[in-house]
């Protein structure tokens, strides 16, 4: 079996994934830098999500390998893979899934009271990066009186607070109106920045991916060169059937 | 025929719990056709049978509770893109939920029918060598339309219940869920409508069971206390006074206002103070399942405080008058009634955990354990039984205490 490449912090190698038997991913590769912003885009239904599901260790890929700081995600067994999410991964959502039960901080604090922080540190921490992401004002209301663009800078100020080495953001952006969005990903992009945090941000706007270091693009689970390559490919197929 | 098709695709657990309406079904069916038996057998005693027939009402009604908790629980009752997608709405999946629920009602009248004939030895050879026989009215021609309306009582009640329940009802600004997701559901702090809910529940609950406590012990005290048993269940009602009756509802009525309030107190008890992980989950869910949650619950502490009175008042009674208070058909009866109110607290419990999947896979995706979950949920569990249990006792012996002197 051959190492992971030292400057990689995260790394997989020929990913295959079927849901029920619906192939999603076919033989992706993909290596991701330290401290480095990388965006996966594509159409819908070209196994972003299932990537990023499958680097975060929430689905096993039916084959291929996925290493996290030279240990071997694919093979972990379920409590330990459990224990590497909760510990060094954060995740956002596309809706921002927030429990409606808990207020704003509580959310926000909810990764590191799991961890078995105090009270008053997880709190603290929690309240800094609400203010820091604009709502700060919103700490003590519940997720139901909230905004959408509010509620998801909880979600991003849950997956920050923890202080993850890499952080997963399945299409963070999608649900909101473009003045929240830009804001949303600005604030996203300098927090990972400033706390040299590992970024992988899937997304199928163009634009969004112009704020990531580096592109990788997938077509109906694959890797591609660009976007434009891959859509010829496919008008071409379709002619041929009619 | 599609609540056919429907069923006949559907998951075990699924089917299970409409076995359950089933039976609950069947056991209020029999009663009825008992009651219609005693009638038959004992044309003199009319008010007797009339008695019975009242009772009869309780275990109809937990019966109705139990159908309508196991529709909203029904996946088929939910919306769902396929269904909607052929033009099957709201308004035709409380229809459709309405019809299944009568078809199991009526599946387990048909079992009440089968074994009312068959104890009464219609259908040949006398079970229990004729001993039941006599108490369900054997030898008297069945009036088939009273038989076929008293069957056709439960199925009835049960669907026209489950169709109102789920009937699509105008979303309320206040609790609603907003068409657009842009905007918040509630201008300024909590969805409003649940909190009060809570909040007026739980006194009114308390002052009504006083209230209720108060009223039987005042009318049994100037009420001539009967010399034969304190409450002949069934069908010497009037032999207790009207007054103590009345107190046992409002009891049971207090109670079940009550209990959202208790259950939305524990758990804001258990997330006070500086809570970890374990204790925040587990009391902020509780208090927010406070409503839907409490009231089947408050259902079943009345049925325990009716359940540990009656023991404790008949427990003494039974043999000092000869005459068997407690005949087989009060323990078919009180079997139905405990059965219907522990079977709707289990199935609500499951439907808050349906209703909150989409919170846990979020949950598991930011690594909470799974394991986590299940500890909050006993915690849950727990917390509700040291505080209710002790409660429902203390409400059974304050009931039965004018009643046992």
């Amino acid at each position: 079996m051959e190492a992971p490449p030292d400057n990689d912090v995260l790394w997989a190698r020929s990913l295959h994934y079927a849901h029920d038997g619906t192939p999603a991913l076919a033989g992706v590769s993909v290596g991701v830098r330290e401290g480095e912003i990388l965006a996966v885009t594509g159409p819908r239904a070209s196994g972003k999500t299932t990537l990023l599901q499958c680097l975060a260790g929430q689905l096993t890929p039916q084959s291929g390998e996925v290493w996290f700081n030279s240990s071997p995600v694919h093979t972990m067994g379920p409590l330990a893979r459990e224990r590497l999410r909760r510990d060094r991964f954060g995740w956002i959502d596309t809706e921002p899934q927030l429990v409606p039960e808990l207020t704003a901080w509580e959310n926000a604090a909810l990764p590191l009271l799991l961890r078995g922080s105090p009270h008053r540190a997880a709190k603290t921490a929690a309240m800094e990066w609400l203010e820091r992401l604009d709502v700060g004002d919103c700490a003590r209301k519940r997720p139901a009186a909230l905004l959408q663009s509010q509620r998801q800078r909880i979600a991003i100020a849950r997956a920050l607070a923890s202080d993850p080495s890499v952080l997963f953001a399945d299409e963070p952006s999608a649900p909101l109106h473009r003045a929240d969005r830009a804001h949303v990903l600005r604030t996203l992009t300098t927090a990972a920045r400033s706390h040299t945090i590992t970024v992988v941000l899937a997304t199928h706007d163009e634009e969004v991916a112009a704020l990531a270091d580096r592109t990788i693009a997938l077509v109906d689970g694959r890797r591609v060169g660009s976007l434009a390559a891959a859509e010829k490919e496919g008008q071409a197929e379709c002619s041929l059937s009619v | 025929m599609l609540a056919l098709r429907l069923a006949r695709g559907t998951h075990p657990i699924v089917l299970l719990r409409r076995l359950m309406v089933a039976a609950a079904s069947a056991g209020v069916g029999f009663l009825l056709l008992c009651t219609l038996g005693h009638a038959l057998g004992h044309p003199e005693a009319a008010g007797g049978s009339a008695a019975r027939l009242l009772w009869c009402l309780v275990p109809l009604a937990a019966a109705m509770q139990l159908a309508v908790a196991v529709a909203r629980t029904d996946p088929a009752t939910r919306p769902q893109p396929g269904l909607s997608s052929v033009g099957l709405g709201p308004v035709g999946l409380a229809l459709l939920a309405a019809a299944s629920t009568a078809v199991s009602a009526a599946v387990g009248s048909a079992l009440a029918l089968f074994s009312f004939l068959y104890l009464r030895g219609d259908l040949g050879g006398e079970p229990f060598g004729g001993s039941v026989a006599d108490v369900l009215g054997a030898g008297q021609p069945l009036p088939y339309a009273g038989v076929l309306t008293l069957l056709f009582v439960v199925p009835a009640l049960t669907g026209a219940a489950v169709a109102v329940a789920l009937r699509p009802r105008k979303p309320r600004p206040d609790n609603a869920k907003s068409p657009d997701p842009q905007k918040p559901v509630a201008a300024a702090g909590q969805p409003s409508a649940a909190h009060t809910t809570v909040s007026t529940g739980l006194p009114w609950g308390v002052a009504l069971t006083a209230a209720g406590i108060a009223l039987g012990t005042y009318a049994s005290r100037t009420a001539s206390s009967p010399s034969d048993g304190l409450l002949p269940l069934p069908g010497r009602l009037d032999t207790i006074p009207a007054g103590v009756v009345g107190g046992w509802v409002l009891i049971a009525i207090g109670l079940v206002l009550a209990c959202p309030g208790l259950t939305h107190l524990c758990g804001r008890l258990l997330a006070s103070g500086r809570p970890g992980a374990l204790r925040l989950l587990a009391g902020r869910v509780l208090q927010e399942e406070a409503v839907r949650l409490g009231r089947p619950l408050g259902v079943l502490c009345a049925v325990a405080s009716a359940a540990l009175a009656a023991s404790q008042l008949y427990g003494t009674a039974l043999d000092s008058t000869g005459a068997r208070l407690f005949g087989p058909l009060t323990g078919v009866g009180a079997a139905v009634v405990m059965a219907c109110a522990t079977a709707t607290v289990l199935t609500v419990a499951l439907e808050t955990k349906g209703a909150r999947i989409d919170t846990t896979a979020a949950l598991g995706r930011i690594g909470v354990s799974s394991g986590l979950l299940r500890k909050a949920a006993a915690l849950r569990a727990g917390v509700l039984v040291a505080v209710l249990a002790p409660m429902s006792w203390a409400v059974a012996e304050l009931a039965s205490l004018p009643l046992s002197r």
